[in-house]
């Protein structure tokens, strides 16, 4: 009862005209970073949090965590039109939602996976209001080394997931906390890595290496002359999918959110791995498994479930924990730092009131995202017909204000350029990014966990080891990083999961 | 205009390639600056962990690390990576280290126009009125919007003459 008491006055904070403003034009920006291939969303999530500085803090929370979801909803429309996943996680619906457009069911197969996306998202927003409570209260009784080993198992599973290597994926983890690193230490007041530079005491503006590593490196892999796409809008009527294609979803969607909620709540579980397990669930118990690939409904209801319920799941370790469960969330995360949140069960405590505005507003930016996203499909396909060089400059002015306004000095445009070459390096040399910037955002706490526990236990390493919570977690992320010495195996849709 | 492959095959043996070569000695040199760095800051203090303790972890980690890549490569050497279009990498870059220079001297409105022009005329060959509508959008527009609508400032000239006509 306290819980939906509590649920209810976070409705009265986000349904106020202003933050209802936010959370639309999130859900607008969202599915614009969505559709356009090229910019991913960890890339749009941390381009636009300048957009959101001067915001009170619910406000700004809440336009990017729909800019967060909206994402989800928009790179269905290019997977389903262009044979082109807009983003990572809507790979998987290009076999049989453009198959499904070669036989004019463009709009039905946008519809199924909006409704999909829709219903996903919500039960999953649901499990996160159950959730949120009990979670969070178990969470306060977690010290600084239980905190230090859960932040290893986190960072172990995205590692071990993340490409093909866990060398390079450990290097890119190393990187990450190496960049976190620089500036001021916290405890001894000694400058770390700064070279001297005093922009560089208050350590490298976060926004500027997200956006150079994950934004400008993929500008910078564009190549010249590439193609505008030919794509063409289905009309209003082609939305509407028969009673066959509705019966047929229903039980696609109710495995998909189950797929997807259960493997959001993993951390280093992206969103594209709960697709293609949706994809391999339909190919094992659809009633029509045989149509798959060649135009099934099942194909583009089930995975476009799963990744929107996996996307809303993965925000319950954030808000429970602390712990960001993918390279996304660690960006939302940053965002939460940079309003002065905390992200983990002290939120519900410290700040219970924008807790509640922010959960309370990811229903109201689903049924945002129903409404805007399949009525308003001709206006999203039109923005594919922007030239590459229009879009291209237009992202620019966008990175170079991103960069800019954090602390509004240029020192951090040139940051994001050298991280946009470091990224572009890093990318053609195959080692994962995911890793760095969850690294990124959870050094300083791993690091600040790690040394509080040191200062309990005067030193004593063994303090890990003999609280049985830590233990285990330590346990388990030791024999995470040592599966490829055990011999064990990846599944095989980890092996093809396109965000790593 | 694309660097070289990844791996490369010289008659039949297969050798790693420089590229990948440069990269492991890039990652094993920050290892050993990050270790040397990390001891003079202090792994330990009478207080407990040092600035060093963390950071001379993960020097260790990637020194490590990089020895088992090159191990890795001499082994199997990776596959042929795609490359980057040389031209587009250099075009953006050197745009974006100027854009950077000028702004605070020119302010924002008059070097992200000149940026943009040249992105959007002479890169990207864009007719004239498309291109000076989007570069006025993007530079003076963009100023007035976060400036009045988002209460987010952007640079204004550092010349006066410039700076009273409001650029």
């Amino acid at each position: 009862m306290e819980t939906l008491n509590e649920l209810l006055g976070g409705f009265a904070t986000a349904m106020t005209w202003q933050n209802l403003l936010f959370a639309f034009l999130g859900c607008l920006l969202g599915t614009i970073i969505g559709v356009l291939p090229g910019v991913g969303p960890v890339a749009g999530v941390a381009l636009l949090i300048p957009l959101t500085l001067n915001l009170d803090p619910a406000g700004s929370i809440i336009m990017l965590c729909a800019i967060f979801y909206g994402t989800q909803y928009g790179g269905t429309i290019t997977s389903v039109l262009l044979n082109t996943p807009g983003e990572a996680s809507s790979a998987i619906t290009t076999i049989d939602g453009y198959a499904m457009t070669k036989m004019g069911r463009a709009g039905a197969a946008l519809t199924l996976a909006a409704v999909g996306s829709f219903i996903g998202g919500t039960i999953a927003t649901v499990g996160l209001v159950a959730a949120a409570k009990p979670l969070g209260e178990m969470g306060l009784l977690v010290g600084p080394p239980e905190f230090f080993a859960l932040m290893v198992v986190g960072i172990s599973l995205l590692v071990a997931l993340a490409g093909k290597s866990m060398v390079k994926a450990l290097i890119s983890g190393a990187l990450g906390l190496l960049i976190s690193m620089v500036g001021i230490d916290p405890v001894a007041g000694a400058p770390r890595f700064t070279f001297g530079i005093d922009n560089l005491m208050d350590g490298v503006s976060f926004v500027a290496v997200i956006v150079g590593v994950f934004g400008l490196s993929e500008i910078l892999s564009f190549r010249r002359n590439e193609p505008t796409p030919v794509v063409h809008a289905p009309g209003f009527r082609q939305l509407f999918p028969s009673r066959t294609e509705w019966r047929r979803s229903a039980p696609a969607m109710a495995r998909g959110t189950g797929v997807g909620f259960g493997l959001g709540l993993i951390p280093g579980m992206t969103g594209s791995v709960s697709s293609l397990l949706s994809y391999a669930t339909e190919k094992r118990f659809s009633r029509f498994r045989h149509e798959l690939g060649k135009g099934a409904v099942e194909g583009v209801a089930g995975p476009e479930t799963a990744n929107n319920a996996h996307a809303n799941a993965a925000l319950i370790p954030l808000f429970t924990l602390g712990i960001p469960a993918s390279p996304t969330i660690a960006v939302l995360m940053g965002a939460f730092l940079q309003q002065g949140l905390t992200p983990g069960p002290s939120l519900f405590t410290d700040h219970s009131e924008i807790a509640w505005a922010i959960i309370a507003s990811l229903f109201i930016g689903n049924v945002l995202l129903l409404l805007l996203n399949v009525p308003l499909v001709g206006l999203w396909t039109s923005i594919l017909r922007v030239p590459t060089p229009i879009l291209t400059a237009v992202i620019l002015v966008f990175m170079v204000i991103g960069a800019y306004t954090i602390n509004f000095s240029v020192f951090d445009v040139y940051v994001m350029i050298g991280f946009g070459l470091l990224g572009l390096a890093l990318r053609n040399l195959d080692i994962p990014l995911a890793p760095m910037v969850l690294t990124l955002v959870l050094g300083p706490l791993m690091e600040r966990s790690l040394r509080e526990s040191l200062e309990i236990s005067q030193g004593d390493f063994t303090v890990f080891t003999s609280r049985p919570i830590s233990a285990v977690l330590i346990g388990i992320g030791l024999l995470i990083i040592c599966s490829p010495l055990l011999k064990l195996r990846k599944p095989k849709a980890l092996m093809e999961d396109p965000e790593a | 205009m694309t660097t070289e492959s990844v791996t490369t095959k010289t008659g039949s043996t297969i050798r790693v390639a420089r590229g990948v070569l440069a990269g492991i000695g890039a990652v094993a040199a920050v290892g050993i600056y990050v270790l040397v760095s990390s001891v003079s800051l202090g792994l330990w203090t009478s207080l407990g962990p040092g600035a060093g303790l963390f950071p001379f972890a993960m020097g260790a980690l990637l020194v490590a690390m990089s020895a088992i890549w090159l191990l890795q490569e001499l082994r199997r050497p990776s596959a042929k990576g795609e490359g980057v279009d040389k031209g587009v990498v250099i075009s953006i870059v050197a745009s974006l280290v100027i854009l950077a220079a000028v702004m605070d001297l020119l302010g924002f409105q008059l070097s992200m126009f000149a940026f943009l022009l040249y992105h959007l005329k002479i890169r990207g060959r864009r007719a004239w009125v498309p291109s000076l509508i989007i570069a006025l959008a993007g530079s003076v527009g963009a100023f007035y919007a976060f400036n009045y609508g988002l209460n987010v400032a952007l640079p204004v000239s550092a010349f006066t003459p410039l700076n009273l006509i409001g650029l």
